[in-house]
């Protein structure tokens, strides 16, 4: 058999072992007795492996202090373990609380519609996070609208509520002294509703100091002893509410 | 009984999640070739996979579907990257780190750049196959096109990388166990 019987898309297909027995064995039989042929399955393969070999050893990220953060992985961990226990009483019918609804809720006014007008509706005191991951001016501005939507309808509604505000990534902007236009539009939030804390995670500070040269300096309510995968991972395992921005 | 047993699967689940991180960190770095955003994208992934375990229906299908949200979160980034306007840039976090210390072969360095320079959609379809090996179908249901399209894309890679690489690939410079051929 020529080896131009056979395109590279086909060897592509007898390299992955994505054809069927014939094929791969009428193909196996060719190489066999044709150098060419093998030559070029050995170019592709060699490609392929190159790419395996490539990946099979990379950087590590780089945590405080080059050390990797035990504590953050042990905590979201521990919440994936609770969401799967939960996932998997789903499955098998298992009453749904309150962390189940967090999978489901994704903006500030579902959240409050649906504890409206759900009929398992009461005067706990409902828990919610903010999660705001991006520093994009609009996206913030977004954030705040949601929060103040939520503290209203929840005043009006006499339901308690409270609220953190974790910030992650870039989102940490939003609670820098000189970089944030909110300042006082956030202090102004804190000020009047004792309910909501502020959240600045500490490894994000950490890889932004890095970057910058500099230290950071944040609003002075903002808490910034722990990462943000911690205080979620935290929350989410005592059932708050979730909301990403 | 029933509890016990819900708690030994979703031990095995959880072990299955931590057995599969440092996989998913490695391809997250094979599209973006930087260690703080791939690992950005893989925490992205293990919130969104906390958070939707529940639509996991499935266990046989629990690599595909932590790959695709992968893929989905890496998307989300590309298109977020042209699109914000900062309330400050504290420097460009995509830069790839290939000059660092720890690359320590030249071969992995030529590989990594060539693989660098491939269109994305060439570049995650090869790695989901080359590196993470994935089958076609699975390729398909995670990157959420038809098989053919996995196949015209492999092939693109492929001899995008041979031209580029044709001296490794085709001189005997690699390493022993790569040149084998089944």
């Amino acid at each position: 058999m020529n080896d131009k019987t056979y395109t590279d898309e086909k060897l592509n297909l007898f390299i992955d072992e994505e054809l069927d027995t014939d094929e791969n064995d009428e193909i196996r039989h060719s190489i066999l007795e044709d150098a060419s042929l093998r030559e070029r399955v050995c170019q592709l393969k060699a490609v392929r492996e190159l790419v395996g070999y490539a990946y099979e050893t990379v950087p590590e990220p780089e945590f405080e202090g080059g050390v990797r953060n035990t504590a953050a992985r042990h905590y979201i961990w521990k919440g994936i373990a609770a969401s799967l226990l939960l996932a998997i009483g789903m499955f098998t019918g298992w009453v749904v609380n309150d962390t189940a609804r967090s999978t489901q809720i994704a903006s500030a006014a579902d959240v409050f519609q649906y504890y409206k007008y759900s009929e398992s509706a009461d005067r706990e005191e409902r828990k919610i996070i903010l999660h705001v991951t991006t520093g994009d001016i609009y996206a913030v501005k977004g954030a705040l609208d949601e929060a103040e939507q939520l503290l209203a309808s929840y005043r009006e509604a006499g339901t308690p509520m409270k609220l953190d505000i974790v910030t992650y990534k870039k989102g940490i902007n939003m609670l820098r002294l000189g970089v944030s236009p909110y300042i006082d539009r956030i202090e102004g939030i804190v000020e009047n509703n004792h309910n909501v804390s502020l959240y600045a995670c500490q490894r994000s500070i950490h890889k932004a100091e890095e970057k910058e040269g500099k230290q950071l300096v944040m609003m002075k309510k903002a808490v910034t002893d722990k990462s943000a995968q911690e205080l979620i991972s935290e929350r989410l395992q005592k059932g708050w509410i979730y909301i990403k921005v | 009984m029933k509890t016990i047993k819900n708690l030994f699967a979703a031990a095995r689940l959880k072990q299955e999640f931590a057995n599969r991180r440092n996989k998913l960190y490695r391809l997250a770095y094979s599209w973006c070739h930087n260690t703080s955003l791939a690992d950005d994208l893989v925490q992205e992934t293990m919130f969104k996979a906390m958070k939707k375990a529940d639509s996991l229906r499935d266990q046989a299908t629990l690599d595909t579907w932590l790959y695709r949200i992968l893929l989905n979160n890496w998307h989300d980034h590309l298109r977020v990257q042209g699109r914000n306007v900062e309330l400050y840039d504290v420097g460009d976090e995509s830069q790839p780190e290939h000059a660092d210390s720890y690359q320590q072969s030249q071969i992995v360095g030529r590989v990594r750049s060539s693989v660098e320079r491939l269109p994305m959609s060439l570049r995650e379809v090869v790695t989901l196959a080359d590196f993470a090996g994935f089958s076609y179908a699975e390729i398909a249901e995670i990157v959420d096109i038809p098989i053919g399209t996995v196949m015209s894309r492999l092939h693109r890679a492929r001899q995008n990388l041979k031209q580029q690489l044709l001296d490794l690939a085709g001189e005997g410079k690699l390493p022993v166990k790569l040149m084998r051929v089944k």
